[in-house]
């Protein structure tokens, strides 16, 4: 049974369509990615899932339960991390790590705070008000985690961390998605993205443009840089290559048939050509070949 | 239980400094009381316009002598400062978790709307009475401090039980229109401007009301002018303005659990 079922969910503000027909469907146990630019739709999207604002049309599933209805019993069941949090400025951690316990009727865990406030090195006694960006988000995350939640929701995590909170934050995430929690991301970084989601969706403009499989999509697409005086276009063409860039002297394309051919092709090239590097497509690529696709124009 | 928690421990400061300015201020006005008391006989308000002492609640300068009257005329804006205390109340109580983004942490928890809505009206019910219990009977205790041997103090109590009571529903009324202003709103910025616009406009229609026959229907409007002590302490409580306050408290708090239930939050 998938933990999100979006079916064909639509927001209007007034005529503006932030987000159009979009179906999704998010497995137990996957590590899914959600990316798009900016007002792409990726908060609307949670938003809707979260059950802050109304869907205009289709409908949403949490753990196979239909939303709204289902709202209290499901909120048990996940953790938030919102991308701006701003949380109740006047309280100590402390006390928001226990009404949040409280809202989810825990008895006080102190071994399960004390750990996440070890590993996340949260200031306890301090005022919310008075943490810096990056102490309100590591606060956000022992919040959303201290209920050990089935689904963590997460907007944009990583934003205000440093390095060793940040690797903290995704090997935590990979722990709880081994003992089975579904993890929802949302991210600019398509660096942490590919390395940690086993899945992806792309959304822009408020429609849903491509859904991956990250582990099957590196091996199948290359992307090879050719630099030379000479830049062999039309033969690159000619065996199923797509230009994706042209400089004067370097050429890159996206392929995705038989090696044999690509390596016999560039053997027979090779007295023009000053470099060849072939590698597996990365999620940059992968996301701007779905975005030049869908303008129909390269960035 | 755990938001009815946060929400009285986020107002318990400026409850308790609501409560100390208006005692402070309801000692001020009644420690004047003796000197004003001595004074009155050499009073001449008769060039005064009818009206307009009628507007202020000084038409009977009798009354003035007596501790009730006396009260019941400085209380009046007493009431007044209770009322936008009590509206502010109403107006912060959910804009305000969508104005400060706080809602994202409480919405993400397993707590439905309506739970929401009705943590924050009983929590600020409770704000609401415990502000006007302490206000009442500071001003009992000052008044009892004040009284000449001529009134009765068990007199002044039965008073000021009614006036309690009506100053309660008072409060309640202007809330529960705060609450279903805040339910909404998207942001508590316009609180404090809301609120003083709110109880500014029902006290002139409660003027208007009282000044012209023809227009006394307008005090139904004005949940001050039914609740004044001098109207109190001479007519005691009039059900009729009492029922109207009521009905506005029920329709309102229902009115916002419904809208509150579709509407889509600011985060």
């Amino acid at each position: 049974m998938p933990v999100i079922e979006l079916n064909h969910i639509s927001k209007y503000f007034g005529k503006f369509a932030a987000v159009k027909d979009l179906s999704l469907t998010v497995e137990k146990g996957e590590f899914f990615g959600f990316i798009g630019p900016n007002g792409a739709g990726k908060s609307t999207t949670m938003n809707m899932i979260l059950n802050f604002i109304k869907h205009n049309g289709g409908s949403v599933k949490l753990f196979g339960e239909e939303m709204p209805a289902a709202n209290l019993a499901v909120k048990k069941r996940i953790g938030y991390v919102p991308s701006d949090v701003r949380f109740y400025p006047q309280l100590r951690v402390q006390d928001l790590i226990r009404y949040t316990m409280d809202f989810h009727d825990m008895e006080e865990n102190k071994k399960e705070m004390d750990e996440l406030c070890d590993l996340f090195q949260v200031d306890r006694k301090k005022k919310f008000g008075d943490l810096s960006l990056g102490n309100k988000k590591k606060v956000a995350i022992v919040c959303a985690m201290i209920h050990r939640p089935e689904l963590l929701i997460l907007d944009e995590p990583t934003n205000g961390l440093d390095p060793l909170m940040h690797a903290r934050l995704f090997r935590l995430m990979k722990k709880r998605q081994k003992e089975g929690a579904t993890i929802f991301l949302s991210s600019h970084n398509l660096k942490e993205v590919e390395d940690y989601c086993s899945k992806i969706a792309f959304i822009r403009s408020g429609q849903l443009i491509g859904v991956e499989d990250l582990t099957k999509m590196n091996k199948k697409v290359k992307v090879i840089t050719i630099k030379g005086r000479q830049l062999p276009i039309r033969q690159m063409k000619a065996i199923g290559a797509e230009l994706i860039s042209e400089t004067d002297h370097e050429a890159r394309f996206m392929y995705e048939k038989g090696m044999a051919q690509l390596f016999s092709t560039l053997s027979n090239l090779a007295p023009e050509l000053d470099d060849v590097t072939v590698a597996n497509r990365d999620l940059e690529e992968q996301f701007m070949s779905m975005y030049e696709r869908q303008e129909g124009e390269r960035l | 239980m755990t938001l009815f928690r946060l929400e009285c421990k986020t107002h318990i400061k400026s409850l308790m400094i609501w409560i100390v300015v208006v005692a402070v201020l309801t000692l001020g006005l009644m420690s004047m009381f003796p000197s004003m008391k001595d004074s009155m006989s050499t009073f001449d308000m008769s060039t005064m316009p009818k009206d307009m002492l009628k507007a202020f609640n000084l038409s009977d300068m009798a009354a003035l002598a007596t501790v009730g009257g006396y009260f019941g005329y400085v209380f009046q804006y007493i009431m007044i400062a209770s009322a936008i205390f009590a509206a502010m109340l109403g107006l912060n109580s959910l804009a305000r978790e969508e104005s400060e983004g706080t809602i994202e942490y409480l919405y993400a928890q397993p707590i439905s709307r309506s739970s929401i809505a009705a943590s924050k009206m009983l929590a600020n019910i409770l704000l609401y009475t415990l502000y006007w219990l302490v206000t009442a009977a500071v001003s009992f205790l000052v008044c009892l401090l004040f009284k000449d041997s001529g009134t009765s103090a068990s007199e002044l109590f039965k008073d000021f039980s009614l006036f309690a009571l009506a100053g309660w529903v008072m409060g309640l009324t202007f809330f529960s229109i705060g609450f279903l202003l805040s339910s909404m709103l998207s942001s508590s910025k316009s609180a404090m401007s809301l609120s003083l616009g709110l109880v500014f406009l029902t006290f002139i229609l409660g003027i208007v009301g009282k000044l012209q026959d023809d227009f006394q229907f307008l005090i139904y409007f004005s949940p001050i002018e039914a609740a004044t002590p001098s109207r109190v302490f001479q007519d005691g409580i009039e059900g009729k303005y009492m029922l109207t306050d009521i009905i506005v408290l029920i329709i309102c708090c229902l009115a916002t659990f419904w809208i509150y239930r579709r509407k889509d939050l600011k985060v």
